[in-house]
């Protein structure tokens, strides 16, 4: 009785010590968010001023003036489609590559399959310019074309591809096979009956597929050049004076409103998301 | 009637350089200010082109200035030119030397009235090769010290102005003042331009102090930082910044603009900034040093881009934002470089902000200044130069070796 | 005899469909992935290829104008210009420092969350919402909190008497800053794949080795780690490669500052493409990458597959 007793005061102690451990270490996880949204009610002078997570006044101004200053709200919508129209897309031409890698036999597949893969080890950096003359000989700079078609088709769509593919595989064969019996075509038997099975690894593709796009940099960076077509990651890093001073107060406030809303998403989605996540990695 | 019969002329000229002869045009101009007064100004010079171009309808698209040369590569590069813009200084050589800014001289030369020879001379070395003109300057604008009077006042200091009046506001004096005002009030002394000074202003922080020491950060092709003049001029600001902390340090905020240094340098355009900073303030001249008065003016221009469609229009229009009229109504937020504007007394008053007698400085400066060094590999100079400078403003930092250092990685460069 | 006939008729026509169907299903299969082929071949291989096309030229990226130069580029980066070992030093540094970081990390965190207790699902989202943010707020916030005296995490440090560096001015001090907020930026995305590989570990092993007498770090050393060894490898191939690509995060913090501490090829790349709009040099530089990557890869599942 008495060991059983001390062996759960062991326990608990054990665990007391741990998650003790974990919050320590969960500080630079969690202050960056708090710090941030503190600091966009705060004023310019304030920012610097005290170290206070609280601000003395709160500037509710900052959250409008960020709309005055550039087209926001036009530059949010821009990445809310984007990234809506790459997901579809990608979801669309991944699971149809991947349903055929993993389920159809050609001569070549296993090439197709390798030479595919190559992909995903070599880094955007490496073709942007190339892709950057070849958007130009297209008229498609300074649209969102590059930032819709590279992300769909360069390595984060092969990255969907295999994971598709990795999916089905593991997918039992007998629910199409009786699809086929009852006269329903390639196309339909994908349709009908091999998606709606892949549920949990279309939410990986879209989730992942999302984030990507919507955190997507270098190539709006290198393809965008009007105001009105910039994305979210491009204008964050756009408030500055007219003169080139950097308005920290909006900048804050308009990291704020970029960042809050996903986490809200991803709060409410977590263990979705999370399990998308586990999902990518481990077949991929 | 004669003036009639030529707007005419000119209207079915320009329309005949477009697309269609019935198309309305418009014209693709970039610009970097957001600011409402700028643009009000803009779209009046854009109305009144309407007179001898009834049909061409001007859009100024603004691109943030932090952004502004880079975004303009990758429109040019990518095929996607406007029609006309404004040019920064630094990027003027290297735009030029591509061959990517047209010639304006000829449309400048047969426009109506324009006087061509009315601009200073020194101000379109940037924008000039031999006969051709690649781009008209629209902003010549010195760099002068704005100080905070209330500070100055408390830690009872003559302000530089009735130091420069009596011929003491030197270097060894701005120093001092500098010093005094950052211990009597607990505020910066002084903030290099924007608070800027250590990373996308490296010029502005350095050339003032190096020219008025007499040297140069470069000229006829030969590096400036480690000659002696150079090297003493450096050094003075770098005890400023970590000795007498009276400068502020990288790394750290000490805006002027809101009271939080008590001297900043910088172009008169940020004296619209001063009404909501709530102090008393003015404006004075650099402070001399052994070189004598040696003023720096910072310029921008107006160009035209070679792969733009209605290159004609685009001329036009330029010389018409820079005539003798436009420039001086323009004169309020940007300093001309007509030397008719710059003599006149309407300049002087021009700036409801700044009184008459500190307009003066401005004028006085325009005259005997000196625009920024620039260079066709200006880009290259200037990330070549940037960790070297980041190593010289370092609290233990060997000023000598790290100025020799910057001119070991430009020399090659220029 | 008539019945032969007509049996062997219809293997015969069985053979015939049999035929065509293998057919159709290749030429159905190859329209399946038709896109993805296609853009694979437009946006991927036909750029690989123009890359290394353009590394033989100098090319101008304002002037349009190129002239076929050889080698040039390679010896240019290779052994004229200083700044380019120099910033392959500084992808090395990187790479080198944050993906151990970022492993042991990932490790020690999924180690405690992959079981079950009350405030698991809490500490799993807290550690993984950095994944979820875009890498230019990421950035930005961490340059604010890394300023010098004024900066939070100095105002914090001074409080408890420490007087802190001035983070993102010194090029040592930047480079670990930069990698440290980028493992707490990414660390999610790894412990999550090691917590997915720890909770498919068969429990009957740990329970076994247990009742054998085996201590938790025997366990761990003996049982555990030897089965996350594919996982391992994935997730030092994908970090590796990840580390590599870093661009956003850097041109945010520090623009490759102080005096280049943090210049890595990504940005190098950059800088030299559409800054000096040198396309030869850049692209020269591209294909180096590409080799550099190409080779800690194959190294990487190499040695994996000895170890295995």
């Amino acid at each position: 009785m008495s060991v059983s007793l001390t062996r759960r005061r062991i326990r608990l102690l054990n665990r007391a010590c741990w998650t003790i451990a974990l919050c320590v270490v969960a500080i630079p996880f969690v202050f960056p968010f708090l710090w941030m949204v503190s600091s966009g009610f705060k004023s310019a002078a304030e920012i610097f001023g005290s170290p206070s997570l609280v601000p003395r006044e709160w500037q509710w101004r900052n959250f409008i003036d960020v709309f005055n200053y550039q087209p926001f709200a036009r530059q949010y919508f821009n990445s809310l489609y984007i990234a809506v129209t790459v997901t579809t897309l990608t979801l669309l031409v991944s699971s149809l590559a991947g349903y055929a890698l993993a389920r159809m036999r050609f001569a070549g597949a296993a090439l197709i399959a390798l030479f595919l893969m190559s992909a995903l080890m070599v880094p955007e950096e490496v073709t942007i310019i190339p892709n950057f003359f070849m958007m130009r000989w297209a008229g498609l700079v300074d649209t969102h074309w590059p930032l819709i078609l590279l992300p769909t088709f360069g390595p984060q769509g092969i990255m969907a591809t295999f994971l598709m593919r990795q999916y089905f595989l593991a997918l039992p064969k007998e629910l199409e096979d009786a699809g086929k019996m009852d006269g329903l075509s390639r196309l339909g038997v994908w349709w009908r009956i091999a998606l709606p099975m892949s549920r949990p690894a279309l939410a990986a593709v879209a989730i992942i597929t999302f984030l990507n796009s919507w955190n997507l940099f270098l190539e709006p960076l290198i393809f965008v050049s009007s105001l009105q077509k910039f994305t979210l990651p491009l204008a964050l890093s756009n408030f500055t004076d007219p003169y080139g001073m950097p308005l920290w107060h909006l900048q804050l406030a308009a990291t704020s409103l970029a960042v809050v809303p996903i986490l809200i998403v991803y709060l409410i989605a977590q263990r979705q998301i999370i399990e998308s996540f586990a999902l990518s990695g481990v077949k991929g | 009637m004669k003036t009639t019969m030529k707007r005419v002329t000119t209207t079915v000229l320009a329309l005949g350089m477009m697309s269609g002869p019935l198309a309305a045009a418009e014209l693709r101009f970039t610009i970097w200010t957001g600011n409402e007064a700028h643009l009000k100004m803009l779209n009046g010079f854009a109305e009144s082109f309407k007179a001898k171009h009834p049909d061409v309808t001007v859009k100024y698209e603004t691109i943030p200035p932090g952004d502004y040369t880079q975004k303009l590569t990758f429109q040019l590069a990518g095929g996607n030119p406007p029609d006309a813009g404004w040019l920064m200084e630094d990027a003027a050589p290297t735009f030029a030397s591509a061959g990517v800014l047209e010639n304006l001289a000829p449309v400048l030369n047969k426009a109506e009235g324009y006087d061509f020879a009315d601009f200073s001379k020194p101000a379109l070395g940037l924008w000039t090769a031999g006969d051709k003109v690649y781009g008209v300057p629209f902003s010549t604008s010195p760099f002068v010290i704005f100080y905070n009077k209330d500070l100055f006042d408390k830690a009872g200091l003559e302000d530089p102005n009735a130091l420069a009046a009596k011929g003491q506001w030197n270097m060894t004096k701005f120093q001092e003042v500098a010093k005094k005002l950052k211990d009597t009030s607990g505020k910066w002394g002084f903030e290099f331009k924007d608070g800027q000074g250590y990373d996308t202003r490296i010029m502005h922080a350095l050339m003032p102090p190096i020219r008025a020491a007499g040297g140069d950060v470069w000229a006829n092709k030969q590096c400036g930082f480690d000659k002696p003049e150079a090297v003493a001029a450096v050094k003075q600001l770098h005890d400023m910044v970590f000795k007498d902390k009276s400068i502020v340090p990288p790394g750290e905020q000490g805006d002027y603009f809101s009271g939080g240094s008590a001297m900043t340098i910088n172009q008169i355009s940020r004296a619209s900034l001063m009404p909501k900073a709530g102090f008393k303030w003015g404006i004075a001249p650099l402070p001399t040093g052994a070189g004598g008065e040696s003023p720096v003016i910072g310029q921008a221009g107006v160009v035209v881009f070679s792969a733009g469609k209605q290159k004609q229009l685009a001329a036009e229009f330029v010389a018409h934002v820079t005539n003798k009229e436009n420039v001086a109504a323009a004169a309020q937020f940007f300093p001309p470089a007509r030397k008719s504007v710059l003599e006149s007394d309407a300049f002087i008053k021009s700036n409801n902000l700044i009184p008459p007698e500190q307009m003066k400085v401005v004028a006085n400066a325009i005259a005997k200044g000196r625009v920024l060094p620039a260079h066709e590999k200006s880009p290259q100079i200037l990330a070549a130069m940037k960790p070297r400078v980041d190593a010289l403003w370092r609290a233990n930092a060997d000023v000598e070796a790290s100025l020799k250092a910057i001119c070991t990685a430009i020399q090659p460069l220029l | 005899m008539a019945k032969t006939l007509t049996m062997r008729d219809t293997t015969d026509r069985e053979k015939a469909s049999w035929l065509t169907l293998k057919m159709r299903e290749a030429m159905e299969a190859w329209l399946f992935i038709s896109p993805t082929l296609a853009g694979f071949l437009i946006f991927f291989v036909g750029p690989l290829i123009a890359v290394a096309w353009y590394s033989l030229t100098e090319w101008n990226l304002l002037t349009q104008q190129a002239t076929f130069v050889g080698l040039d580029n390679y010896e240019d980066a290779l052994f004229r210009n200083p700044d380019f070992w120099h910033v392959v030093r500084n992808s090395v540094i990187f790479a080198v420092g944050l993906v151990p970081l970022n492993m042991a990390l990932a490790l020690s965190l999924a180690l405690p969350l992959s079981g079950r207790f009350p405030g698991v699902v809490i500490f799993r989202t807290v550690f993984f919402a950095p994944v979820v943010t875009s890498a230019v707020a990421w950035a930005i916030v961490w340059k604010f909190l890394l300023q010098g005296e004024a900066g939070f995490i100095n105002q914090i440090l001074a409080q408890i008497g420490i007087d802190g560096p001035n983070w993102l001015r010194e090029p040592n001090w930047a480079m670990a800053a930069v990698i440290v907020t980028r493992v707490i930026k990414m660390v999610g995305l790894n412990m999550i794949l090691y917590i997915a590989a720890l909770q498919a570990i068969p429990r009957d092993y740990e329970a076994a080795a247990r009742l054998e007498g085996a201590s938790g770090w025997q366990i761990f050393r003996w049982i555990t780690w030897p089965l996350l060894g594919p996982t391992t490898l994935v997730i030092m191939v994908i970090t590796t490669i990840g580390s590599f690509k870093v661009f956003d995060h850097i041109y945010q913090m520090t623009g490759g500052g102080p005096e280049n501490g943090t210049l890595v090829l990504a940005f190098y790349i950059y800088q030299q493409g559409f800054q000096f709009f040198d396309v030869g040099y850049a692209s020269a530089l591209a294909m180096i990458m590409f080799v550099i990557v190409m080779i800690l890869t194959l190294f990487q599942l190499v040695l994996r597959r000895r170890d295995t």
